[in-house]
């Protein structure tokens, strides 16, 4: 008994990403020279930190037992009213400031519309993912919006520690924070209560739509806030910025072991997953792996992940009965009939 | 002592005309071969039959130059296309490679990753699709903006004819930079001539540069106008596609379908009818110039700088020029112009893809 309770975590998800993660840095040490170059380290979170910063709020979603399609999307809105509001003659916090209101509204809207009127966040934020989009593309247009003041492209270009920019200081904090309302703020318990249950979570006095509405909201601003850190990043905007992005952000999510029907996952899993991706993914750029290849191992990941442990699982239930025919064919010649069942189960 | 004082006299007379000689007619560069350097070519995407086609270009420059160092062929997803070439930037950065040949997916979005990549002395060349003039040290453009434009009205004209007629453009993305100058160059040129007086431009339709959303649009252009006589589409996906639609729906002859195309891809449409005309540039050449010209900036044998002048072996002599598309830009302009159609089928298509494209019906050089 005590010797199950102590190895019981090796059968958890974190332990298994952990392991993952370890194999994965240990070939990238092997594969590449230059994966300790401290360039290097800044870029395997630096090249992604958009996608880094939004997997933090779409765990909380996910959690939550909701879906936010709309990510990308409104990362690309917030990028191009920033844009758009400094090529209009705006200083550039401005434009920063009323991107992340937009984002935030657009928040609002997702969550009015699956949470008060009951339609479903995939199907809301599916039509946000268009729409957003679209508004970006009435504001920009064909054109491509540049020639941000210095001290803004800095911020998502130059390394403030070292090579590290600011933005890779601005998630970490992140994930700090959404590491402790998660999992140990009344807050955090909500999200999970409903993402389990709705029904029950609601007659236990819990208000529901108001805490899917405050996600959305978040997952709004958080996104507004990657869409200006990506136009940051690339000292250019264009209306079709951070197009597609979404799908990476959920399959990182999912990949940290968050349900898709909501209700579990933790930030270090999710963590975790995130640190497997883009480590992952630096040791096959670093080998010149192409990027269709790229893609599918990643795919080839998720799939494995859901499936191994099913397969453990199965195997599990499985084995002791296998061993129990096969002592039962070995014991056939024998006058002696098996003693006992093998019990395996504890 | 005299004898002596004669030679010397002779001798410094000798070096100057030698050296008068040089001024007046430069000795271009040459390559030497056996340099090391590890180079990366980064087209704008994967699975594209044009870039692999510069891929072999460069291979044999690679080859023919006996670089004991690397090629490295690499391109992100069309899904990933801008994220994707910084990250490859960024790691051949990390890779301490020596030069990075890129067809530039973003015209200004690219340039933060490849002024750091020259900042650590990593040669930038830009080939078929430039970055902003600070972001690169020169561009290989494979044609004159402005005589694709010409090109495309002269095909039109020989398939509308004098009395003209209605026809429309494919392109690739709305955003896609080379497409959209080709577009306005050819409206340009539609303007500047009376000539081309009767063809009547009636839409610009997006394939994305997707099979199927170009295939759908070549339809689409079909149903919205009736009295449509020709599809031309200045992108090698966007005419396959469209001559396809033409061919599956039975339209070929009664809607004529041209613009940019690859050879290899087009035989058929030709031969049966489903495409009339078609023009483009050899981008095994390309790919095989930039691999040049990139091996001479980055072995050190030359300087990115107007009026350099330099050999790239099998296809000659060639200047670095100012760009005049672009402000403060440098370009090696490739040139000229491939015109394929019926007539010359049997030239181009009997060569297989193991011969150079011939130079039929070749435009003249633009400047």
């Amino acid at each position: 008994m005590q010797q199950s309770k102590r190895w019981a975590w090796l059968k958890s998800w974190e332990a298994l990403m952990f392991i993952i993660l370890c194999a994965v840095v240990v070939a990238n040490l092997r594969l590449s020279e230059h994966y300790l170059d401290l360039n290097n380290l800044a870029n395997i979170f630096h090249l992604s930190i958009e996608k880094s910063l939004v997997v933090l709020i779409m765990a909380f979603v996910i959690i939550n037992g909701e879906i936010d399609l709309s990510v990308a999307s409104v990362m690309g809105l917030s990028a191009t009213v920033l844009a758009e509001r400094y090529d209009a003659g705006w200083p550039i916090a401005a434009g920063f400031a009323l991107a992340l209101c937009v984002g935030i509204l657009c928040g609002l809207l997702n969550g009015l519309f699956s949470a008060y009127m009951g339609i479903p966040s995939l199907i809301v934020t599916l039509a946000g993912l268009i729409g957003y989009r679209g508004v970006a593309r009435i504001l920009l247009e064909d054109r491509s919006v540049g020639d941000f003041p210095s001290w803004f492209t800095s911020l998502g270009q130059d390394g403030i520690i070292g090579p590290f920019p600011l933005t890779i200081f601005v998630f970490i904090a992140l994930f700090i924070l959404g590491f402790v309302i998660l999992q140990y703020s009344v807050f955090g318990r909500y999200v999970y209560a409903i993402g389990n249950n709705r029904a029950a979570a609601e007659y236990a006095g819990i208000n529901a739509k108001q805490v899917k509405v405050t996600i959305f909201m978040a997952s709004g601003l958080i996104a507004a806030l990657a869409g200006a850190f990506y136009a940051a990043r690339l000292g250019n905007v264009r209306a079709n910025a951070a197009e597609g992005f979404e799908l990476d952000i959920i399959t990182i999510v999912l990949l940290g072991g968050v349900s898709i029907f909501g209700g579990t996952g933790t930030m270090i899993g999710v963590g975790l997953s995130l640190l497997v991706v883009l480590n992952l993914r630096n040791g096959m750029s670093l080998s010149n792996v192409d990027g269709n290849t790229q893609t599918s191992v990643i795919g080839l990941l998720l799939i494995l992940s859901v499936l191994v442990p099913n397969l453990i699982q199965l195997l599990q239930r499985l084995l002791p009965r296998l061993f129990s025919v096969i002592a039962g064919f070995m014991n056939k010649g024998g006058a002696t009939k098996p003693k006992s069942q093998v019990s395996v189960h504890q | 002592m005299r004898k002596l004082q004669l030679l010397l006299v002779a001798l410094v007379l000798l070096t100057l005309t030698a050296g008068l000689v040089r001024a007046q007619d430069p000795e271009p560069i040459k390559a030497e071969p056996g340099v090391e350097l590890n180079m990366v070519l980064l087209p704008k995407t994967l699975g594209n039959a044009v870039f692999d086609e510069a891929h072999e270009g460069a291979i044999e420059a690679h080859e023919e130059l006996e670089n004991p160092g690397e090629l490295i062929f690499n391109a992100p997803t069309p899904d990933n296309a801008i994220p994707g070439q910084i990250e490859i930037i960024e790691a051949s950065i990390t890779q301490e490679v020596d030069a990075i040949m890129i067809s530039a997916n973003d015209y200004e979005q690219l340039v933060p990753s490849t002024t750091k990549a020259m900042e650590q002395d990593i040669t930038i060349v830009t080939w078929d699709s430039p970055v902003s003039p600070e972001g690169e040290e020169l561009f290989i453009a494979q044609v004159d903006f402005t005589e694709t434009g010409t090109v495309m009205a002269d095909m039109a004209l020989s398939i509308l004819g004098e009395d003209g007629g209605q026809f429309a453009i494919l392109s690739a993305t709305p955003d896609a930079s080379n497409q959209n100058a080709w577009i306005e160059a050819m409206q340009a040129a539609l303007e500047a001539d009376e000539k081309y007086a009767n063809l009547e431009l009636v839409d610009i339709v997006y394939g994305n540069d997707d099979p199927d959303d170009s295939y759908n649009e070549a339809l689409g252009l079909v149903d919205s106008y009736p009295d449509l006589e020709l599809i031309m589409a200045p992108t090698t996906v966007g005419i396959a596609a469209a001559a396809k639609a033409m061919q599956d729906e039975e339209l070929c002859g009664e809607v004529a379908v041209s613009g940019l195309g690859l050879p290899s891809e087009m035989q058929e449409f030709i031969e049966n009818g489903c495409a009339q005309e078609f023009a483009l540039w050899s981008f095994k050449d390309l790919g095989y110039l930039t691999y040049y010209v990139s091996y001479l900036l980055a072995s050190g044998a030359m300087e990115a700088e107007e009026g350099v002048v330099f050999e790239a072996g099998r296809m000659g002599t060639y200047t670095i020029e100012a760009d005049p598309n672009r402000e403060d830009g440098l370009r090696v302009l490739m040139g000229p112009f491939s015109v394929y159609n019926a007539d010359n089928l049997e030239e181009w298509a009997a060569g297989g893809d193991e011969e150079g494209e011939p130079e039929v019906e070749a435009t003249e050089e633009a400047n």
